[in-house]
């Protein structure tokens, strides 16, 4: 496998949506290619990074407003 | 089967997350409540379809993406069907992630990251055209596979990676961007 190929997998690699034989492959590219290694390990935390600050908090008074939707607007067929 | 006498009690958890999640979609609070009412009342009709054991999550995600994609798909009219360009591969590491001269004791890229701004990472996604930042934000921030993002968008699982794969490298160039305005990029 040249860089290129390990690129061209990349994202299937950190989703974890690659085969077993494709993963072998692509650690054993990074392992031998430092700045491959170094971008996916980017790649990895920068995914973690997304994760962690793309939450926001729920307005607390939120779910009853919801549930109070939802009991008045079940019985008459209409949403919204 | 589900029991609609226990919904209130079994959206507890979830709820927050759908709020996130629908905060991401529509971009704001307003239309995020309105989607997500939208959702969770078609959610509560059909919650005797829901098969016990399965995985209420993802029914639940896909019944908020296809609310989200109907409601704005009305509303613009044409379905963003945006392009976007080629971007290279490693976008952001090729400009802020490499060592620079001097050999610093922390590695480069954790530096770079800390770098960026949290808000930033939140105006990126939500700067990505609608068919992109779904699956950006169901794979990277909703944690789900291809396949459930495949289901939840009714579209084929090919074109779920490309978009994924090409949105995050419009992530990261609008990333890139924002630091730059910042100054914190020098380049």
């Amino acid at each position: 496998m040249n860089c290129n190929e390990a690129h061209g997998q990349l994202y299937s690699f950190i989703d974890g949506e690659s085969h077993l034989v494709g993963r072998f492959r692509i650690r054993w590219h990074l392992r031998r290619c430092p700045p491959c290694g170094d971008g996916f390990r980017f790649e990895e935390a920068l995914k973690l990074r997304i994760r962690q600050c793309c939450r926001d908090e729920m307005p607390p008074e939120l779910p009853m407003r919801l549930m109070t939707f939802i009991h008045e607007h079940d019985s008459d067929g209409s949403v919204g | 089967m589900a029991d609609q006498a226990t919904f209130e009690s079994d959206m507890t958890e979830i709820l927050p997350q759908l709020y996130s999640a629908a905060l991401r979609m529509t971009r704001n609070p307003s239309d995020a409540e309105d989607v997500l009412q939208e959702a969770l009342l078609k959610a509560y009709r059909g919650y005797h379809t829901f098969q016990s054991g399965t995985n209420l999550r993802a029914w639940l995600y896909r019944i908020l993406t296809n609310t989200f994609i109907n409601r704005y798909r009305q509303a613009t009219r044409r379905p963003s069907e945006v392009e976007l360009g080629d971007l290279e591969d490693l976008y952001l590491y090729q400009r802020m992630g490499e060592p620079g001269p001097g050999g610093a004791e922390r590695s480069a890229e954790d530096e770079a990251l800390e770098s960026i701004v949290d808000e930033d990472i939140k105006a990126a996604l939500e700067s990505l055209p609608e068919n992109f930042r779904i699956p950006v934000l169901l794979a990277d921030v909703e944690g789900f596979s291809y396949k459930e993002i495949a289901e939840m968008m009714d579209t084929p699982i090919g074109t779920v990676m490309s978009r994924l794969h090409r949105g995050r490298k419009a992530l990261q160039k609008a990333l890139w961007d924002f630091a730059e305005e910042r100054g914190i990029a020098e380049s």
